[in-house]
């Protein structure tokens, strides 16, 4: 009963928050203009069981955005990193406000297209200038689509990532970014006199990358809650479904069923998960999935 | 005969608005501003924030998406570097202190604007508008008002103008707020003409036929013509006319002068020029008042010509001819928001009276400032929001070893602050007031020279440190700076109870302290302070997570004397 309870609030959450990010896909489904454009969609769960707050954007420590300007489309995750919960500080907000603040920048066009990493740069340095002090670390990635060259400019910093598929093809995927096992690279506010004891990575060390994408061309941009517990042939057998969707509304719906499983199966204690078998490979032996704030943005090129 | 009149005037309006496209607008860009509370580069309480529909209304409280400007109330007035009215016959008596100048889409016949005013409502005292290169039209001017603590939409009653209008000016006075105000988004509505044609009938044909009817009501006011012919003022020596004439403003100064003969020769005597203060009447200057200032002007010693535009209206030949003939032996000089691109300024050097310089929002080409370092008798220098670089402030620094005032607000090029505060300790070792509001250079050490100006009574140090640690600096600012009247240290997150207390040990003429943004002081140390300074007339604890709201009530009815400010 009570797992049945449980089960309908986080659909109904996921629902809303597809809902919420619907509007804007609709609205540029229906322009049908010849800009390349991204139809996106989002899912995904907190890996804290209840529902604390209900933010739009914000999965757990998960945050994520989607924004639009005349010359580009952008998508972009972050996971703030739960240590901080220790010291009495929210993990989510950090992550959060760098979220919602590059999607301001985005829509007030203080950003180049080309350079997604100075977008997160400038929003690292804002987060400083809060009245409210905002503390904490996140990995973050985002995702720009150049409407003047249809080329997909990508920043990553840490775990989180992205993956563009083709026709049942990976094209590309980023690289992972550890300092070492399960402790990503990450952008940091650590409370006064604390600095010399965390692990700060610069705005500049995100690894930058660009290529041009097709259309119908499908792109995952998630945190590591998705890539450490769903198999990637899995992950690309899901993807594949919506090669070339611009139906927003279908999309959201693989969206769903990503997030549900990657959820599911990070409870899951006997699935050999692939945080199972890095871990594995750094000799740690362990098995299962990995509980974590799952966020999924499932978007398609349209040109 | 006026109601036969105003029948069909009003069908021809309604006629005339019926063939015009209504629109509702919000802003589409902002076009300059004189106060912004961060960094240019930043957007959080950007002008820029202005944009579009308004993004907080009707929610209530600071928001970073939102304009704020940098001061409130009266505490910045109150400084001691604060800038002396020259005229103090012309003041304005509802002084607009702080503009900001918006763009819209489409020019439009206005017929309301509505500002959307989401925290501390109640600033704003004028509106302005025109068509982007015409001259400004006042569409509304009102008293600043004391307001309930609660998001509005200030929709005043505005002029109804034959003028398309594109871009508004707001300007403000912050003397009534209690705290910080933020502005959400502004809208305009009005009316669109269809056509090129229809624009131009209206704002030149129709309207004035309609206008016509109205004047004559105007025209027929009886003018005095003095009745008897005896003028009391005639028997009146010269010297006693000049002298009651300094009681004048520059308005009725005029006036005067079209009198007669005599008293048109009276308004002529240089002596009443030698404090002029231009800022009022920032729209109305141009090539041809200058002119004829230079015709009237001999000796002007005090010159305030803020937000008047040099660059285009007053014209920079113009403007440097003014100041070599009337104003050879200038003291005071205040060209706030005058330039913004790359004039000189270059032609200062050569009045080397100027003890009193303010360069507010200016912006003029970088390597000007050298010219600057001629000086040598600056007590005062202004350099808010300007693009000055460490090399040519150092070079003035060391030319003006008497500078008491120096204000370096938001100038994002001093990159080598803590080089800066060095030479200040050996150069300029009287230093009253310095404020660096929002720049980043300065570390613990730059703060450390600093603390040798034994005689500072005004630090303003606000987001300088961030998550810098602040070592010792507030100790040695303790012990050494033992008159500090005025102590902002917003935003250094790394201050601790410890790290304060010295300050409040020792530096017992503090009236204002800022602590907002510091995670980690205590109740017990705020408690201490409200206590234990005897002068304390402000006290800003907002974003101090610790401090809880309920106990900032309590204080509150503790310390009625003592404002004590906390965010919403």
């Amino acid at each position: 009963m009570h797992t049945l309870w449980l089960t309908s609030r986080l659909l109904s959450r996921a629902i809303w928050n597809g809902i919420s990010n619907l509007s804007t896909a609709a609205d540029a489904n229906l322009q049908r203009k010849k800009d390349p454009q991204i139809i996106s969609a989002v899912c995904g769960f907190p890996k804290e069981r209840k529902i604390q707050r209900l933010i739009k954007g914000q999965f757990g420590d998960d945050a994520w955005f989607t924004a639009k300007y005349k010359t580009a489309d952008v998508l972009g995750v972050a996971d703030g990193v739960g240590g901080w919960r220790a010291y009495g500080i929210d993990p989510g907000e950090f992550s959060l406000h760098l979220m919602q603040t590059c999607q301001r920048l985005v829509n007030m066009g203080r950003f180049t297209p080309t350079n997604p990493s100075e977008l997160l740069a400038r929003s690292y340095y804002e987060l400083l200038h809060h009245k409210k002090a905002i503390l904490g670390s996140s990995t973050a990635c985002v995702v720009v689509l150049n409407k003047e060259n249809s080329t997909l400019y990508t920043a990553n910093i840490g775990d989180s990532g992205f993956m563009v598929v083709r026709r049942g093809k990976v094209i590309h995927k980023s690289e992972e970014q550890q300092h070492y096992f399960n402790t990503p690279f990450q952008l940091s506010l650590p409370p006064p006199g604390y600095q010399a004891n965390v692990l700060s990575d610069q705005p500049d060390s995100a690894i930058t990358n660009n290529f041009p994408v097709e259309d119908g061309d499908v792109i995952l941009v998630a945190t590591d809650g998705v890539f450490d517990n769903l198999p990637q042939s899995l992950l690309i057998k899901e993807l594949c479904k919506v090669q070339g969707e611009r139906c927003a509304t279908r999309l959201q719906t693989v969206a769903n069923s990503i997030a549900w499983m990657a959820r599911n199966l990070s409870f899951d204690e006997t699935f050999i998960s692939p945080f199972a078998e890095s871990a594995f490979a750094n000799g740690i032996n362990t098995i299962g999935g990995k509980p974590d704030d799952i966020t999924v943005l499932l978007a398609t090129v349209a040109i | 005969m006026s109601n036969l009149n105003e029948g069909p005037k009003k069908s021809s309006l309604e006629l005339i608005y019926s063939g015009m496209i209504f629109l509702e607008q919000f802003v589409e860009n902002v076009t300059s501003y004189s106060s912004r509370y961060n960094s240019i580069s930043s957007i959080l309480y950007a002008p820029e924030n202005l944009t579009g529909k308004p993004s907080k209304y009707p929610n209530y409280g600071d928001d970073p998406n939102s304009y704020t400007l940098r001061s409130y109330g009266s505490w910045w007035n109150q400084s001691e570097a604060a800038q002396p009215a020259y005229m103090p016959q012309d003041v304005d008596p509802i002084p607009s202190e702080d503009f900001v100048t918006v763009r819209f889409k489409h020019g439009v016949f206005p017929e309301s604007i509505c500002i959307y005013e989401t925290y501390n409502p109640g600033a704003v005292v004028r509106i302005w508008g025109h068509k982007m290169g015409n001259p400004w039209v006042l569409l509304w001017q009102g008293a600043p008002q004391l307001c309930l603590p609660s998001s509005r939409r200030f929709s005043p009653p505005i002029r109804q103008v034959k003028e398309l209008i594109n871009e508004i000016r707001i300007e403000f006075n912050q003397s009534m707020l209690s705290y910080y105000t933020s502005l959400d988004a502004v809208l305009l509505t009005g009316y669109q003409p269809k056509s090129l044609l229809q624009g131009e009938l209206l704002q030149k044909g129709l309207f004035d036929c309609l206008d016509g009817c109205e004047c004559d009501v105007n025209k027929c006011t009886p003018i005095h013509s003095g009745g008897d012919g005896l003028d009391l003022f005639a028997s009146l020596p010269f010297e006693v006319m000049v002298h009651i004439f300094q009681y004048l403003d520059l308005k009725s100064l005029c006036r005067c002068a079209q009198v007669n003969k005599r008293w048109h020769s009276i308004t002529f005597d240089p002596t009443l020029y030698r404090e002029i203060s231009l800022k009022r009447y920032w729209n109305r200057v141009d090539e041809i008042v200058m002119k004829h200032f230079i015709t009237k002007c001999r000796n002007v010693k005090k010159l305030d010509i803020s937000w008047c535009d040099i660059e285009k209206q007053i014209t920079e030949p113009v403007f440097m001819e003014f100041l070599e003939k009337c104003c050879p032996n200038i003291t005071h000089l205040s060209l706030g928001h005058c330039f913004s691109h790359s004039s000189s300024l270059g032609y200062l050097a050569k009045y080397g009276e100027l003890t009193d310089l303010r360069l507010r929002n200016c912006k003029c080409n970088m390597n000007e400032y050298e010219a600057l370092s001629n000086l040598s008798k600056l007590t005062a220098l202004d350099l808010y929001c300007s693009n000055i670089s460490d090399v040519y402030l150092i070079k003035i620094l060391r030319a003006n070893r008497d500078l008491k005032y120096l204000n370096l607000d938001l100038c994002e090029l001093l990159e080598r602050l803590d080089e800066v505060t060095e030479v200040i300790s050996v150069f300029n070792p009287n230093l009253v007031m310095w404020s660096s509001w929002k720049t980043h250079s300065i570390t613990s050490d730059g703060v450390k020279f600093l603390a040798r100006c034994s005689s500072l009574r005004e630090l303003d140090l606000g987001w300088c440190l961030l998550l810098n640690d602040p070592g010792n600096s507030l100790e040695r600012i303790a012990s050494n700076c033992k008159h500090l009247r005025r102590l902002i240290l917003c935003g250094w997150r790394g201050v601790n109870d410890q790290l304060l207390l010295p300050i409040i040990r020792s530096c017992k003429e503090i009236r204002e302290l800022d602590l907002l943004g510091m995670k980690n002081i205590s109740v017990d140390i705020c408690e201490r302070i409200l206590s234990s300074l005897p002068n304390l007339r402000l006290l800003d604890i907002s974003f101090c997570d610790l401090i809880k709201p309920e106990q900032v009530v309590l204080w509150r009815q503790h310390y009625p004397n003592i404002t004590i400010q906390q965010a919403l």
